[in-house]
Parts: structure tokens; C-alpha cells; sequence
């Protein structure tokens, strides 16, 4: 004990003897005075103790010296979190390292349109890119986007910063590519989980009805026969909460691309439609692609793939049934954006689709969703799952905004720009980010007292990244070729079935033909790393008969099943 | 997106030699292209029609075989007649994912960025955009940029048209023009004002051809590559340097 005792002193004066050195550099250096100024009066709270986030910000100063006076571009889509990035962060990055950083907001497919503009023309249009890691797939392939582990080895070296810490980021797998390289580096994570009206959920009487009807508890529904059961209590037997018509379910379905991702974040996977393995489901995924030795084989049922396979079907089924059935009449007319503020009107008492993106907005005091004392009326859990879900498949949906450089900028910049990106994950900074923006990205913040301290006042979203579901919510995987060309037919094609113009079997075998076209295409560039190329065409039936996805047809229905919160947020410790 | 983006040069040239075998038996089709004038984009004089656009249209055309003919309508129609009408293309327009679906698109065919501008006796130093936030700035009524400022909670005033902004920026009724270079550069050299280089560049937009979905591949494919062509050579970089700025 006191070998630990004396070592720990000795720690502290190290410490104590850096953070004098530093204060005493600081009153000659602007930088470091600006850090120092920056540390005290925005970077708090942090994991770091103010010295080591000071022998961080040193860091910085010093390896930024080579790119004094440099402006460089970023560009990343808008959300609270880029905001602070972009109106706070960028002011104290150029503060601290003379770097001025223009870090510009706009829309996700803008983004990406950018990006593919500058492999395009092979114009420095951004020195960087924030965007979704569901393009790991397209990135891998592409030979223009830097592998982020190979320049850290290299041209990178002399600009990373030592005490990055990579093992700290919850997301790094979800920016890796089969290679086993690092493509992107985690800037903001969020998921997609189930949300509820937990005080609801727990009135005496609301129970016993559904007890007495049901012949089970009301509580976190762990399938999605529950879901429906609860949609319909909510919907038809309790239909009124002190005078006001409420809901048991609310979705959206607007033909507008905010249907597809709604479809394409994971919405099959929940149903059951892959195989078993994470993070995507190997040898089928999520969007129901068959994958072989990394190339992928084709969507149809036809050719080995999922998307038109009864899974995928009742999935499609369900998503229209509840909707018509349960949700507000206004739903089907609205897209992702205004569908996101209904929950907080207090009229909804459950949805199973809900980006936890939205935390910050449902937790503003004076909601009705909220109590007086500041803690949600709500919370989220784990999503229930379909009839075809089996143990050990992909649970949800889960992205995270990653840092991505081109091969093309040139290398000054790219190395510029490396050191902003590594600026606003840094320790020294992350955990305030994390409480501006909600969208956790490193362990050591979700693991923190302060995180404790916040949990009661974020319904569940701690609890949430402190569970093994973390890493079973994940984005989309590697199978998918071209992620901004194939996105699109989501909601082309399921905009079709809701409009009632095809039949949600027919609308899916068009939908799985189109992207079996499509990766055909893709395929043609003999060049290309993993390229598709498509099983030949077989009858349904062999595929059917085969084990895994494509599943065949289950006409049992589910047994309703629901847990208390407790238990139900259990489940993935 | 990425789908009509190649990375690498084996895939381009093997699509130059396809195009230039296609382009043989595509001469006799003549496409439509309608835009609209915006000075110093696309602008009639007279008979004739000048611009960066113009010059890069004509460009791209020679470098494929392709014939095609110039016409001004305004744009509503002009995305409305395209998506209709088979052998039309129209720009530039905004990729938007609303629209991404119905087109065949060209793109970038306009790099345009966005610069504050402040009175040249009177320099604000702006390290980002939120350093803008005290300052009353000026835009036009329908501007892109003008929505995107005021969507971010910016205190924008606007005028009727862009040209209005150097004389109240002059006359100090705003404190910074929010402007698109190349026309900021132009709208100065007309009224003999020079507010000089921005205070800083904030926002890049793109924008594209969009042609008829039913147009062959073999065309899209020719126009894509010629438009690569001009920017991988220098070409696209030499133009806009010919109207003042750089991409």
C-alpha cells in the first residue's frame, strides 16, 4: 500500500511540476495562454485533470507550428453537435494553433455530394468531411479515401496526437473496413432504440387493464407482437389521457428520402431479415445483401439475398399495418423531421423507431413530456424485435460521424486538418461536447461521474451506452458498395407500396431486381476492391430451403413478451 | 452518387474509348440545354450568349461529339420541361435529394463559393461565421446563401436585387455582403467599388446538369467524362481564373 502511496505522490509532483512549467511557458506564449484561458472557461468538465488536458493543448501547439497562419475546410452536416464544432471549437483550434478552420454546416446528402465531387473533379474543394460511417462500404472500395491507420503510421505520425487513445472510441469498428483498416475517425454517435411513456407504463390502473386483456404485464415490449399489443391499448382501449385522443404508435411516411432511411436504418434487421453475426449479419446483412468473401452476390431471394424474402415482407407489412392502424391519421403525410416533434407533444405513448438524436429536444424543461424537477417522463430501451429475429442477429440501428480525408488533398492540409479533427474528439474536450450534443463517442466520457451525475435527466441514454448494446446497434455494413447510389431506391421503391401503387411483395421484388441491376453495375469495374458479382439466378425455393437468410415464411404468430425497464436495459449488460 | 464517381484512371479511359466509339453513332441527336440568365453565368447579348457557363458548355460539348443547343427559359420551366422531355438538360441546378431520382446528372458543373464582404475602410475580422452574428448583413430576396444565413439565426437584410448590396454596404446601412465570388467580382468591376478579398469564405455550393432520365448512358457517360477531363487538365481552373477567382 504504501509503494502504491508513494508512487502516486511522486505521480502528483510530475504533474504539479508540468502544470508549473506550463503555467509559467503561458505567460510568454499566446497559444498556450489562450489554451489555458480555452481549458478554464469551456473545456469543463473533462476526464482530464486540467494538467493533463494543458499537456494535451501543448501538444497541440507544438505540432501545429509547421501549418501557423494555414486556413483550411471541413464540412459536415448540421446538428448540435457540428454547431459547437463549428462556432466554439474551430474559435479555440485557431486560438491555440494559429490554424483558421471554416468549418461549414450543411445538409448530410450535401456532404456527400461534396465529397464525391472532389474525387471527381480532383479539386481541393475540403481539406476534411465529417460523414456517416454507413459509407464504410463505398470508402474501402474506392482507393480515393485515406486510410486513417496507414497515415498515422506514416504521413500522419508527426500529427497524431499520443494521447488520442483509440481504444477509447466506442465506434471504431463501424469505421473499419474488412481490411482491417481504420477509414474514419468517430466524431458524433447516436442510435436508433425504443421510447416510451414510462410513467404511463407504470399507472396502477393502465397495468391491470392491460394485465386483465393481455393476460401480461405492460411493460418494455421485447417483440414486436407486444409493440403491437401495447399500440393497440394505448390506441383503442385507453384512447384518452386527461381529455386529450393519444396514441400507441407513431411513425412516418411521407414519399420524401427520409422514408428510406427510416427503411434502411436497420428496420429488416429488427425484423429478422439477416443472418446471425455482427456487426451487419454475415452472410446476409441488413439490407438483406448476400455477401461472399467480401463481394457481395446479390439482393433478390433469386440470387441468394433477403430483400424480397418473406422476412422483408412482413417487415414492410408491419411498418404499414401499425401505421394505418395505430399512429395519428397526419402520419403518413409526414417526413422524419416532423414526425420528430410529435412525441414531444405528449400525445404518443410509445414508438419503436427513434433516433436518440432527438434526446436534447425532448428534455427541454416545460414539455409535457417532462417533470418539474427536470428528469424525462420518458425513457428509452432496447427496440423489440420481429418474428424473425433470432440471438445473436443485428438488434438496431446505430451511426456514428466520422472524420474522413481524401487521398487528393494535398498533404499539408490533409495533415492541418488531422490535427482539428483529433482537436474536437481529444480528451480534453470530448465530454463537454458530449453534454452539448448528446452524441457520445468515447468510453471513458460515457463511464464518467459527470455521466452518472446526468443520467436521471437523459431517459436511459447512458444506461443505453454503458450496455453491450452499443455494440449490437450498428450501422450499415461493408456489403453495401455504393452507399449514396443505392440508398436512394429505399425510398423510391417503398413509396410505391405505401402509395398503394404495388403490392408489398411485388414493390420488394422490384425493389431487390433494381438493386441487383445496380450492383451488376457496380461489379463492372473490374478494378475495384471487393467488387459484386452476382450469384446466376436460382428458384426461391433452393434459396428458401438453404439455412439462414433468405428465411422462409414463419405463419406462426409471436407470443407477446415485455420486461420491466429494469429488466429490459439488463438485458444487454 | 459515388456510382458516377471513378476512381481510378483504367475504368475512366476504358469509358473515354466507349464514348468516343458511341459519340459516332450519336452525332446526328442534337440536346436540348435550357438555363437561364445570371450574370455572369449565362447571359444573352444580343444574338449571343456569354458566361462562365456558356464557355464551359461549349467546352464540354467539343469534347464529346455530342451537338447541343443553348436556350433561355426561366428555371422552374426549365427543370419542369427536362424532367418531361427526352434529349433536355438543364443547369445549373441544385442536387437535392428530392430531385436526385429524377435525373440523369452532370455535376459539378458550378463551384460557387460564398464570401462576407465589409467596407474597405472598415475591416472585421472573422475567424468564423459566428463572428458574423453582431453584424447585419446583406443578401437578395430568393438568394440561396440569403435562407441558409437566416436558417442559422443570422440577422440577414434583404435587398431586391444583389446589386443593391455594394451601395448599402458603402453607405453603411449593412456591415457585411453576403455574396457568391465570381458575381461579387463582377457586380464591383460594373459599379467601380472594391470592398476588396473577403473577410472570409464561408459556404461552397455545387451544381449540376440534370438531364432526362431517358437519355442514353452513352450520352450522360461522354458528358460526364468530358466535364471530368476539363477539371482533372486544368481547364475548369484556367476559366475561373479568367472571371476573377479561384475554384
Amino acid at each position: 500500500m504504501s509503494d502504491i502511496r508513494q508512487n502516486k505522490l511522486f505521480t502528483l509532483l510530475l504533474l504539479s511540476i508540468a502544470w508549473l512549467s506550463l503555467d509559467v511557458h503561458a505567460l510568454f506564449d499566446p497559444q498556450l495562454k489562450s489554451a489555458e484561458y480555452w481549458v478554464t472557461n469551456e473545456f469543463q468538465p473533462s476526464t482530464l485533470t486540467q494538467a493533463e488536458q494543458m499537456q494535451e493543448m501543448n501538444w497541440f501547439v507544438e505540432a501545429s507550428k509547421p501549418y501557423f497562419g494555414l486556413q483550411i475546410r471541413v464540412v459536415s452536416e448540421r446538428i448540435a453537435t457540428h454547431g459547437y464544432e463549428a462556432s466554439v471549437l474551430a474559435k479555440a483550434f485557431f486560438e491555440i494553433t494559429g490554424i483558421h478552420v471554416v468549418h461549414e454546416l450543411t445538409g448530410e446528402d450535401d456532404v456527400i455530394n461534396k465529397l464525391s465531387a472532389q474525387i471527381f473533379t480532383q479539386q481541393n474543394l475540403y481539406d476534411a468531411y465529417i460523414n456517416d460511417s454507413d459509407l464504410i462500404g463505398t470508402h474501402f472500395r474506392s482507393n480515393a479515401v485515406l486510410p486513417l491507420s496507414d497515415f498515422m503510421k506514416n504521413e500522419g505520425a508527426v500529427v497524431t496526437l499520443p494521447t488520442l487513445d483509440l481504444n477509447d472510441f466506442i465506434g471504431l469498428k463501424f469505421t473499419t473496413g474488412p481490411d482491417g483498416k481504420l477509414y474514419q475517425l468517430p466524431d458524433q454517435q447516436f442510435a436508433n432504440l425504443y421510447w416510451y411513456r414510462h410513467d404511463w407504463f407504470n399507472r396502477e390502473d393502465f397495468k391491470q387493464r392491460f394485465k386483465l386483456r393481455y393476460g401480461y404485464e405492460l411493460g418494455v415490449p421485447q417483440n414486436w407482437q407486444a409493440y403491437e399489443d401495447i399500440a393497440e391499448f394505448f390506441s383503442d382501449d385507453v384512447k384518452e389521457i386527461d381529455g386529450k385522443r393519444i396514441y400507441g404508435h407513431m411513425d412516418y411516411a411521407k414519399t420524401d428520402p427520409s422514408l428510406g432511411w427510416r427503411m434502411s436504418d436497420a428496420w429488416l434487421s429488427m425484423a429478422g431479415v439477416g443472418d446471425k453475426g455482427l456487426p451487419n449479419g454475415l452472410p446476409v446483412d441488413e439490407w438483406g445483401i448476400r455477401v461472399e468473401h467480401c463481394r457481395p452476390v446479390g439482393a433478390s431471394v433469386e440470387r441468394g439475398g433477403a430483400l424480397n424474402g418473406p422476412a422483408s415482407v412482413y417487415a414492410v407489412d408491419k411498418f404499414i399495418y401499425w401505421l394505418h392502424r395505430f399512429a395519428p391519421e397526419e402520419s403518413i403525410e409526414l417526413n422524419f423531421t416532423q414526425a420528430g416533434e410529435w412525441p414531444g407533444k405528449g400525445l404518443i405513448a410509445q414508438q419503436i423507431f427513434w433516433y436518440t438524436a432527438f434526446v436534447a429536444d425532448l428534455t427541454k424543461p416545460g414539455l409535457p413530456v417532462m417533470n418539474p424537477d427536470g428528469t424525462p417522463k420518458w425513457r428509452v430501451a432496447p427496440s423489440p424485435v420481429g418474428k424473425y429475429w433470432q440471438d445473436g442477429m443485428k438488434s438496431g440501428y446505430q451511426d456514428t460521424g466520422a472524420w474522413t480525408l481524401l487521398k487528393n488533398t494535398p498533404l499539408e492540409r490533409q495533415q492541418a486538418a488531422w490535427l482539428y479533427a483529433q482537436f474536437v474528439v481529444s480528451k480534453t474536450v470530448s465530454l463537454k461536447k458530449t453534454l452539448v450534443g448528446l452524441t457520445p463517442i468515447r468510453l471513458s466520457d460515457i463511464e464518467s461521474d459527470v455521466m452518472t451525475q446526468r443520467a436521471p435527466y437523459l431517459g436511459g441514454l447512458v444506461e443505453f451506452y454503458r450496455s453491450r448494446g452499443r455494440d449490437v446497434w450498428t450501422p450499415t455494413g461493408t456489403n453495401v458498395p455504393d452507399y449514396p447510389g443505392l440508398a436512394n431506391f429505399w425510398w423510391h421503391y417503398i413509396s410505391q407500396i405505401i402509395e398503394g401503387k404495388v403490392t408489398v411483395q411485388k414493390g420488394m421484388d422490384n425493389f431487390a431486381a433494381a438493386v441487383d441491376k445496380k450492383l451488376k453495375q457496380i461489379g463492372e469495374r473490374a478494378d475495384m476492391k471487393c467488387a459484386p458479382k452476382l450469384n446466376p439466378i436460382s428458384k426461391r425455393e433452393f434459396w428458401l430451403k438453404a439455412p439462414g437468410a433468405p428465411k422462409r415464411e414463419i405463419s406462426a404468430t409471436q407470443v407477446g413478451k415485455t420486461l420491466s425497464y429494469e429488466e429490459a436495459i439488463n438485458v444487454w449488460k | 452518387m459515388f456510382g458516377n464517381s471513378d476512381y481510378v484512371s483504367l475504368q475512366w479511359l476504358s469509358a473515354i474509348g466507349l464514348s468516343l466509339l458511341i459519340s459516332l453513332s450519336v452525332r446526328a441527336e442534337t440536346i436540348e440545354v435550357l438555363t437561364y440568365e445570371e450574370s455572369p453565368f449565362a447571359v444573352k447579348v444580343g444574338k449571343t450568349h456569354q458566361g462562365l457557363l456558356v464557355d464551359m458548355l461549349k467546352e464540354m460539348f467539343s469534347r464529346t461529339s455530342l451537338d447541343y443547343k443553348l436556350r433561355f427559359i426561366p428555371l422552374k420551366r426549365a427543370i419542369v420541361t427536362t424532367e418531361r422531355m427526352p434529349g433536355h438538360c438543364v443547369l445549373p441546378v441544385a442536387r437535392s435529394q428530392e430531385r436526385e431520382a429524377h435525373f440523369h446528372w452532370i455535376s459539378p458543373v458550378l463551384v460557387s463559393r460564398y464570401g462576407l464582404f465589409s467596407r474597405s475602410n472598415q475591416t472585421i475580422p472573422l475567424t468564423s461565421l459566428s463572428d458574423a452574428k453582431p453584424y447585419k448583413i446583406g443578401s437578395f430576396l430568393g438568394s440561396g446563401i440569403g435562407e441558409y444565413l437566416t436558417d442559422l439565426g443570422y440577422d440577414v437584410e434583404l435587398a431586391s436585387v444583389s446589386a443593391q448590396n455594394l451601395r448599402k454596404l458603402k453607405r453603411a446601412r449593412i456591415e457585411l455582403w453576403a455574396a457568391e465570388l465570381v458575381s461579387a467580382q463582377e457586380q464591383m468591376q460594373k459599379q467601380a467599388i472594391n470592398f476588396g478579398v473577403p473577410e472570409l469564405i464561408f459556404y461552397t455550393s455545387l451544381r449540376a446538369m440534370a438531364c432526362n432520365k431517358d437519355m442514353p448512358r452513352e450520352h450522360t457517360l461522354a458528358l460526364e467524362n468530358a466535364l471530368k477531363s476539363m477539371y482533372r487538365d486544368g481547364y475548369m481552373s484556367r476559366l475561373y481564373l479568367e472571371y476573377g477567382v479561384k475554384i
